[in-house]
């Protein structure tokens, strides 16, 4: 329980040194099997020792001691950056991305970077150029992706809590595999200064922890507006932990047809749970559902394929092209092809409209309702290895893809398990409603 | 034969900071890569900041200066493009802030925002990102030019006007244009990247010169893109139509669109100094002087500034007419600017007012304004360490008159033989032994008199 751990840090129970080193064995134990990092930070020790001599001067740190795993795509001073591709492979960050900034100056211990989908392309964690990470509670399975080594690092307890990043599902995924909490945050809450692109207009950095207090605390602290980051939004974040009582949570009919039954009859006991808690359930309709996947798929193409430019063999030793696997050639490739000026109108801008479109049908139902649930993907994560034809892949973002092209905020809480497989639970909110997200999650939490 | 140019005209501007990050813009004199960092550099995480607003207000004072409409809603897009100083692999370009203006009478279609690239150097390889970022207007100009001579003009009067705004950068040589040229029965062709006035003109005729050549002979021009070779003078293929670049512009993400309100808009018109053309018209009107004279007068508007200075203490006229014939023509000699002269309009008056209480003589008037432009400080101090000031008196030129009566004696019988005209003979004599200092009234009253004694 993290609320109850940094108590005990706080109170000089427990240090901070200890925890870094408490969780440094459990990675020596435990992630040779894993593989959910790629670089521990061989100063982590060090730095909890400062961290503890600020507690012993009794300065009031939010994250005091805690110990934090984060995606291999954000910049920490010091530490490869590869975005688990050989492109990047010797990449060492001169900066600090703002989210680290923020998370070390309220006392958080970085240990290391964490695996993914090699640039974030990927629902798996088998793109990773550092080969796949292992769904830690259920080892034969892939663990989700892209924040694939986010969540299993918090999932086999080798963190307290970790950063991921989610473009169209990235850290719900993976957290719903793993049987963890993650939220992807309104667009605009977290500044994405430091964090390296896949997609601009739909990228967010969002926590991942074992449970939803670690959620809220980190994001208090990573929240709120940046001056290098444009798009941030002027507002601080503040969190509690409450009931649902009296929401009105809405699911749309359109999720039965799209989902295996299993997760289905999964999502309606948590409904029910919900409904136990004094939240009112309601039925709606989302016609355009089903339009989200090509609409995010196109406009993935063509920003990841503009962000990837930089990477022309001048400055860091090789040229993406020529050295990523077959998923992130395939997005570059077709966003290069579709951004051509003849097929731009067809394709790029017909995205932008349905994106458009879709906002405004999510915004629409939200402005009635508290909260918007859903299962988080349409399916079970397959095994570890299995061939799966890129097409199937995408489709286990078409629930969470939403969010991402509103731009408003989606949660993810353990629900249950399948086979000893976990499936999680999705909430959704208006802009800037992370607060009911989070208590919806708390309710489901409280559960288990 | 009829003859269509336009052009794509860069210019940097004169902010402190560059577009989208705090880093200086002083690329020329600084160390390479030491005005860097993550942004401008594109490190991979890496994002903008927002919009330098000057740069903004110092396009949208161009775009007004040029008569364009201003757009009230603006884009940052992404146009992209692989070349080694372009760290990002694509170059940030507002969508149009200005359009529908005009300048003598050719069409200005747009004027936006852009970021300057890095400087490659294709010898060592070698990246200097310092001036990666610097802001640029780019002014796009409709085909309304007709002929290398007309290019020509039409330049030196937007440098004029871009000059006046006070917002572009005054080093000189910033300048880049491209030319879109298209002769009766050739192809469109594009000349790229020229960075003088002089080049421009030099391009554009080589290029009417080689579609002409290729007409005559049968030959179809090539609608293609070609760069102009300085030093050769002439233009060679780059790429042809079909080879032509995609872009594959989009709005970056990464920035908000840009709201432009009436309010701003109405600030800068206010702040907007008058343009060359109506002060010239004023300058004719208001100081009596002639079109020409006004016309050199307004060429600069420091130069123009301190004519008015200067016109406040002495006779508007006549420092109107030492202005444009001495002062303007030693400094186009000289290849200077008034501002880069460092010359102060007190500097003027002073002259000015010794020439006319005659403590120096009108050829010493002359010769202190060529010291002036090299060296600009007081000319009476100038006077005082070079002994310049007017010899009036008859007893110390009498002397000198009877030396030159001597030593030309030739001269003088040529005078007493009815040529008249011998005897400025004589007072150039004079006047070569008191550097010009003698006044020359005083010197012929005692020539003649000497003589005919
Ligand atoms: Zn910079």
């Amino acid at each position: 329980m993290i609320k109850e751990k940094l108590e005990k840090i706080k109170n000089q129970e427990l240090s901070a040194k200890e925890n870094v080193e408490n969780f440094l064995a459990k990675i020596e134990e435990k992630d040779d099997e894993i593989n959910a990092f790629i670089e521990i930070n061989k100063k982590a020790v060090e730095e909890a020792k400062k961290v503890d001599e600020e507690i012993k001067k009794g300065r009031n740190l939010k994250l005091a001691g805690l110990v934090f795993a984060i995606k291999s795509n954000i910049n920490v001073k010091g530490l490869r950056a590869t975005c688990a591709s050989k492109t990047l492979e010797n990449y060492v960050s001169t900066y600090d991305a703002t989210v680290i900034e923020r998370l070390k100056k309220e006392g958080a211990i970085i240990i290391g970077m964490t695996n993914m989908d090699e640039f974030a392309c990927g629902s798996s964690g088998e793109t990773s150029y550092f080969g796949p990470t292992l769904n830690p509670r259920a080892k034969e399975r892939i663990p989700g992706g892209s924040s694939s080594g986010s969540a299993a690092a918090v999932a086999g307890e080798m963190c307290d809590i970790a950063l991921g990043s989610d473009t169209g599902g990235s850290i719900r995924n993976p957290a719903s595999h793993c049987g963890v909490f993650g939220l992807k945050p309104t667009y605009g809450l977290v500044s994405r200064y430091g964090l390296i692109d896949l997609a601009m207009s739909l990228d967010q950095i969002g926590p991942i922890s074992s449970d939803v207090y670690g959620v809220a605390v980190a994001l208090e602290v990573i929240g709120g507006y940046d001056v290098r980051d444009n798009t941030t939004l002027k507002y601080k974040p503040k969190y509690e932990l409450n009931g649902v009582e009296n929401y009105t949570i809405a699911y749309a009919k359109e999720f039965e047809e799209i989902c295996d039954k299993r997760i289905y009859s999964e999502f309606l006991k948590g409904l029910r749970i919900l409904e136990n808690k004094g939240a009112k359930i309601v039925e709606i309709s989302l016609p355009n559902l089903e339009k989200g996947l090509p609409a995010y798929y196109l406009i993935n193409f063509v920003e990841f394929f503009s962000a990837t430019r930089k990477f022309d063999g001048r400055r860091y030793g090789y040229r993406i092209e020529e050295v990523c696997g077959k998923e992130v050639l395939r997005r570059i490739l077709l966003g290069k092809y579709i951004s051509q000026k003849e097929y731009s109108g067809k394709y790029y801008k017909k995205a932008l409209r349905f994106r458009n479109l879709i906002r405004e049908e999510i915004l629409k139902a939200l402005s009635n309702v508290d909260l918007i649930a859903s299962p988080v993907t349409p399916k079970l994560p397959h095994k570890l290895g299995e061939e799966i034809e890129p097409l199937e892949m995408y489709k286990y973002d078409i629930l969470t893809v939403i969010a991402n092209l509103a731009g408003i905020p989606a949660g993810v809480a353990p629900l249950s398990k399948i086979n000893n497989i976990p499936v999680g639970i999705q909430f959704q909110a208006k802009p800037l409603e992370e607060q009911k997200i989070i208590n919806a999650m708390h309710a489901v939490g409280e559960e288990k | 034969m009829k003859v269509m140019i336009g052009f794509e005209i860069h210019e940097q501007l004169k902010t402190q900071q560059k577009l989208f990050c705090e880093c200086s813009t002083d690329y020329m004199h600084a160390e390479p890569n030491t005005n860097v960092c993550e942004i401008c550099t594109g490190m991979p995480g890496a994002k903008p900041m927002p919009l330098n607003e000057k740069a903004l207000d110092a396009v949208i004072a161009i775009a007004l200066m040029l008569n364009c409409d201003i757009k009230r809603e603006v884009y940052i897009q992404r146009k992209h493009y692989d070349y080694p100083d372009l760290p990002n692999g694509y170059q940030r370009t507002s969508t149009p802030i200005g359009v529908n203006g005009e300048l003598v009478g050719v069409r200005i279609w747009e004027v936006h925002l852009e970021e300057d690239p890095g400087k490659y150097d294709p010898i060592t390889g070698r990246v200097d990102y310092n001036r990666c970022g610097v802001p640029l207007v780019e002014i796009v100009t409709a085909p309304d030019i007709s002929s290398a001579e007309h290019a020509r003009e039409f330049l030196k009067e937007l440098r004029k006007v871009l000059e006046y705004t006070g917002v572009v950068r005054e080093e000189g040589g910033t300048m880049r244009v491209d030319v879109n040229i298209s002769i009766e029965g050739g192809a469109r062709v594009e000349i790229k990247n020229i960075n003088s006035i002089k080049g421009v003109y030099r391009a554009i005729k080589f290029e009417i010169a080689r579609q002409q050549n290729l007409l005559k002979r049968g030959i179809k021009v090539k609608r293609e893109t070609r760069a102009f070779l300085e030093e050769q003078m002439i233009t060679k293929a780059m790429r042809t139509k079909e080879e032509a670049q995609d872009y594959r512009y989009i709005p970056d993400p990464d920035l908000l669109p840009i709201f432009i309100t009436q309010e701003r808009i109405e600030k800068i018109k206010q702040s907007l100094p008058e343009s060359p053309f109506e002060k010239e018209k004023r300058f004719i009107k208001q100081y009596g002087i002639d079109a020409e004279t006004a016309k050199v007068l307004a060429s600069e508007l420091e130069l123009a500034n301190a004519f008015e200075e200067v016109a406040k203490h002495v006779d508007a006229r006549i420092a109107a007419l030492w202005i444009k014939d001495e002062l303007k023509r030693i400094l186009n000699y000289n290849d200077l600017t008034f501002k880069q002269s460092g010359i102060k309009a007190e500097h003027i008056v002073e002259l000015i007012k010794m020439m006319q209480s005659k403590e120096i003589t009108q050829k010493t008037a002359k010769k202190i304004m060529e010291i002036l432009v090299k060296n600009p400080k007081s000319p009476k101090e100038i006077v005082k360490e070079l002994g310049l000031s007017r010899i009036a008196d008859k007893e110390s030129l009498e002397k000198i008159v009877e030396e030159a009566i001597n030593e030309n004696k030739k001269a003088v019988e040529d005078y007493l033989n009815g040529k008249k005209e011998a005897l400025n003979f004589i007072v150039g004599a004079v006047m070569r032994k008191t550097r010009g200092r003698a006044d020359a009234k005083i010197v012929l009253e005692l020539i003649k008199s000497k003589i005919s004694a």
